[in-house]
Parts: structure tokens; C-alpha cells; sequence
């Protein structure tokens, strides 16, 4: 891999990437007020959950076929993955979570001249079909031809770092904790990219009973830090 | 290890069964008529009955072999054409056996015209330890139709102490309207002996529950007050979907489960179809 292309992943999977990933705690503001996650192994049970079987696992499925659409420059296969990404939404906070994310990350992408912007821009512009974060990410990637693999492996770690990160200030954890785990969540990520790599399209699938519910709680939760 | 019960034994061929069932609904105002296109053993329906007038139509669908077994496929099919009203549901419990490696699968499909309004309440589905149940329902909304679906799974036979660390359940459900998915549920569980007590999956639960409602657009009002009804214990949330409302319920009671997606049954037949909900006589007093 080149230089650029390491360069580009870099940036990608920056927290710093300014499309708001840290005003959110995907369910997990829930399981802490209600006492389902309480320290640090039990933050690692719920990652692990969400990244074999939950959102972020079928999340990196349509990833690779969002960044395959991308690359082929197919914008029918773009639209289609996109319309599953809003329909497989556990919650409507959730779905709001993924569009406000896209569209910033495809109005970031107007700035630095993506080249897959033409298929994302329509998205945007003509509702009901929001622009998910995944379907940004991927064009996003492919148009800079970052590598489908580096670009799933990159989105997962970004998404892991936000979580940890969120985490670190609902339970508390320390911040060295947080970069522990962090760090004993490699073998997932990467189990989760293979497993992405071989699901047919029949087969994609989740299972996050605990996901929805805690989302729909945080829905109505009284005090939060966190976005809807 | 469970026995199986003679009759279900019986029905276990090498083949197993493959159970057909196609039901048309037409509007001929002010009634809803149904039509029998397809019935194939061991699925086959009750005489349609009219407990709420002749505008909406009931029907309970019949499995007649008294469970499901490993091989079994069952195939359903409902249209429901221009303004027609009905509400399906199923005569008893479904129940799915162990199975020593073949799996069982129901294909739904429905299909609801301008204008016209499906509701498909089943009971409950009861998976034996070590069962392999897949479920498959994809449902096609044209522009103004709507569709209201429950799902209410128990896993494993859990008024006796068993737990589901054996099998596997794959639910998917898919709903589109004019080419574009409304909503799409493809859930999976393997049974295993971690995953009950993860918080992630089941903690502890043995009931797992979806109400869905789609093809209108839910305003914060109602979405307030679905959430503001009472719930008899496990857990519970509420959320919009694109078009429509999600319920889903985690818990140890299919009666709680049903008892409150009775109530938000009722509230949204009120809000849409003005008409409260008119409880089957086949369904259990709760």
C-alpha cells in the first residue's frame, strides 16, 4: 500500500474526522444508566456482541458492498445497499445517527474532492434516501482506492474507538483502560472483516435484541450526554 | 432429549411436508370477500368470520399436524387487493421440534393493495431445544396500503426449565414499497451456552417479540402516547420506522408481550383504521 492510500486511512479513521461520531453512544448511554455495562469487562462483552453479531458486524458486510458498488461505479448497487442500510436501522435515533453522520461526511468529501461524489451527492439531495455513514465511508474510500480491506478494517476501528471513547466518560473508565481494550479488540476486528468478506447476500445477518432495546430507551432516557 | 409426539412423528418423512396456503381478499363494498386460490396439508384455513361487520374479514389459519419437524416447509401467501380489510391470524401456538439436522422453513409473502389494510397476528412460535427454524416474510406495500405484523418466539420450552442451547432461529423480514425497503429485520440466533445470559442477545430472556407497523407515517403524538401504555414486566421499547412504528419486547412471557401489543394493536387500529381492536376467539384469554 502507498503512501497516499495509507495517508488517506489515516484520516478516515481519525476521531477527529469532523462528522460528529463523538456526540453519539449507540445504545450504550442506556446500558450504563441501567447498570448492563459497569466496567471494563463488561464494555468488552458488549463490543464484542455488537462486532459478531450486532450493528457494527452487519454494518461492515454492506461496507464491502457499498466500496465493490462504489468501484464498479455502479449507482443502482450504491442506491440499493444504501436503501438496505436505512431499512436495517434498529431505531429511528439510530437511522437520524447514520444520515447526519453521511451527510457530513459527503459534504467533507465536496472540500477535498472525492471523486465518488457524484454517487453520493444524490443521495443527499434527493430525500427520503439519506446518505448513510457506511455508503459515504465506502465511496469515500473506493474513490481514493484505499483497499477494501484497509477500508473495512479502518471503519471498524473507528467505530470501536468511538465506542471505547464513549465508554471511558459514561462509566468511568481511565483512559489507559480504554487503550487496553482497545487494543484486546484486534482479533475481533479483524474476525469481523473475514466474516464480511465471505457473507452472501442471503445471509446477511444480526442478531441485537439488547442493541434496539437500549436504543429505544435512550430515545426517551431523562439526563444524557449524548445525541439522539 | 425431547421424545417427539407420534402424530408430528408420523408426519416426518423423509421428505416432510410442504405446506401451501394462498388466500385473495377483494373488496366488494361494504364487504371483504376472501378466496381460497391454494390450500396444500398441512396448512389450510377456518371459514373466514366477520366478529366486527362485514368490513374487515378474519381468518385463522390452521397447521394441522399438530407441530413442525425438521423438513417441513411451509409456503404462505396473502394479497389483499384495493380496500379490502383483514386480519389473519393462526388458530393455535406453532410448534417447532428438535430436529437432528434438517431444517424447517415458512416462506410468507404478502401483497397489499392501494388502500388496503393487512394485519397478520399469529400466536406464538414455541422452538423446542436443538429446533431449526427459518422464517422468511417479505411483505409488498403499494402506495397507501398498509400492513401491521407481530412475531412473538419463545425459545425453548421454558415452563419447563429448558433453555435454548441447542439450534438455531433465523427470522427475516422484509418490507418494501415502490422498490425501496421500508424496513428490514434479518435476525439470527445460534443456541449456545453463553448466549442466554449476554445482555447483548437474550439476558436471560426466553421470549423475544417484534410488532411492526408500516405504510403510514406515525406522528410524535402517537408515538407518545404507544409509549405511555401500561406493560406487564420484561423489556420493552418503542421507535419509529421509516413509515411506520417498531415495538420489541425481550422478557420471560409471551401473555405480557401479547397482552401489550394488544393494547398498541388497538391504539394505532383507533388512530388509522378508526375501529378499536377486535380480539379473534381463538386467541387465549390473558
Amino acid at each position: 500500500m502507498g503512501t497516499a492510500s495509507l495517508l488517506g486511512l489515516f484520516q478516515l479513521a481519525s476521531s477527529s474526522l469532523p462528522v460528529g461520531a463523538f456526540g453519539y453512544s449507540e445504545g450504550l448511554e442506556w446500558l450504563v444508566e441501567s447498570g448492563q455495562v459497569r466496567d471494563q469487562a463488561t464494555l468488552k462483552a458488549w463490543i464484542l456482541g455488537e462486532l459478531s453479531r450486532g450493528a457494527p458486524f452487519l454494518d461492515a458486510a454492506l461496507l464491502v458492498r457499498i466500496y465493490r458498488a462504489g468501484s464498479a461505479g455502479d449507482a443502482e448497487a450504491v442506491c440499493h445497499w444504501n436503501a438496505w442500510l436505512s431499512a436495517v436501522r434498529e431505531t429511528e435515533e439510530l437511522r437520524v445517527q447514520s444520515w447526519q453522520m453521511g451527510h457530513a461526511l459527503v459534504n467533507l468529501l465536496g472540500v477535498l474532492e472525492g471523486p465518488l461524489l457524484p454517487l453520493a451527492r444524490p443521495l443527499v439531495t434527493e430525500p427520503p434516501w439519506g446518505c448513510n455513514f457506511v455508503t459515504a465511508f465506502g465511496l469515500a474510500a473506493a474513490g481514493d482506492e484505499l483497499g477494501l480491506e484497509e477500508t473495512v478494517l479502518a471503519y471498524l476501528y473507528s467505530w470501536a474507538t468511538n465506542l471505547v471513547g464513549a465508554g471511558v466518560r459514561l462509566i468511568p473508565l481511565g483512559q489507559t483502560a480504554g487503550q487496553l481494550l482497545l487494543r484486546q479488540l484486534g482479533p475481533a476486528l479483524v474476525n469481523t472483516l473475514q466474516a464480511s468478506l465471505e457473507l452472501t447476500d442471503q445471509d446477511l445477518h444480526c442478531c441485537s435484541w439488547g442493541l434496539s432495546l437500549a436504543s429505544m430507551a435512550h430515545e426517551t432516557q431523562y439526563t444524557r450526554l449524548f445525541r439522539s | 432429549m425431547s421424545t417427539l409426539p407420534p402424530l408430528a412423528a408420523a408426519a416426518s418423512s423423509q421428505s416432510g411436508w410442504r405446506g401451501d396456503l394462498e388466500l385473495k381478499f377483494t373488496w366488494d363494498s361494504p364487504d371483504t370477500k376472501m378466496r381460497l386460490v391454494k390450500s396444500a396439508a398441512p396448512l389450510r384455513t377456518q371459514r373466514p368470520f366477520y366478529p366486527e361487520g362485514p368490513q374487515v374479514c378474519h381468518v385463522a389459519v390452521l397447521h394441522t399436524a399438530g407441530g413442525v419437524v425438521g423438513g417441513d416447509q411451509l409456503h404462505l401467501s396473502f394479497q389483499v387487493e384495493a380496500a379490502a380489510r383483514v386480519l389473519v391470524t393462526s388458530a393455535s401456538p406453532a410448534k417447532v421440534y428438535r430436529s437432528d439436522g434438517a431444517w424447517s422453513s415458512q416462506c410468507s409473502f404478502m401483497r397489499v393493495a392501494p388502500g388496503g389494510w393487512l394485519e397478520w397476528l399469529p400466536q406464538e412460535t414455541i422452538l423446542f431445544r436443538g429446533a431449526r427454524w427459518s422464517q422468511n416474510l417479505r411483505v409488498e406495500l403499494e402506495p397507501g396500503a398498509t400492513w401491521l405484523g407481530w412475531d412473538l418466539t419463545r425459545l425453548g420450552r421454558s415452563a419447563r426449565g429448558e433453555r435454548f442451547t441447542a439450534g438455531a432461529w433465523h427470522s427475516r423480514t422484509e418490507v418494501w414499497q415502490a422498490g425501496r425497503p421500508l424496513w428490514i429485520d434479518p435476525q439470527r440466533l445460534q443456541g449456545s451456552e453463553e448466549l442466554p445470559e449476554d445482555p447483548h442477545s437474550l439476558r436471560g430472556s426466553a421470549v423475544l417479540a417484534t410488532l411492526a407497523f408500516l405504510g403510514q407515517e406515525v406522528t410524535a403524538d402517537l408515538l407518545t402516547e404507544i409509549r405511555s401504555l401500561p406493560v406487564l414486566g420484561g423489556e420493552y421499547g418503542v421507535t419509529r420506522l421509516q413509515s411506520g412504528l417498531l415495538c420489541r419486547y425481550r422478557g420471560p412471557s409471551t401473555a405480557a408481550a401479547q397482552g401489550w401489543f394488544r393494547l398498541v394493536w388497538h391504539q394505532l387500529r383507533c388512530r388509522f383504521l378508526q375501529r378499536p381492536a377486535c380480539v379473534p376467539r381463538v386467541w387465549p384469554r390473558l
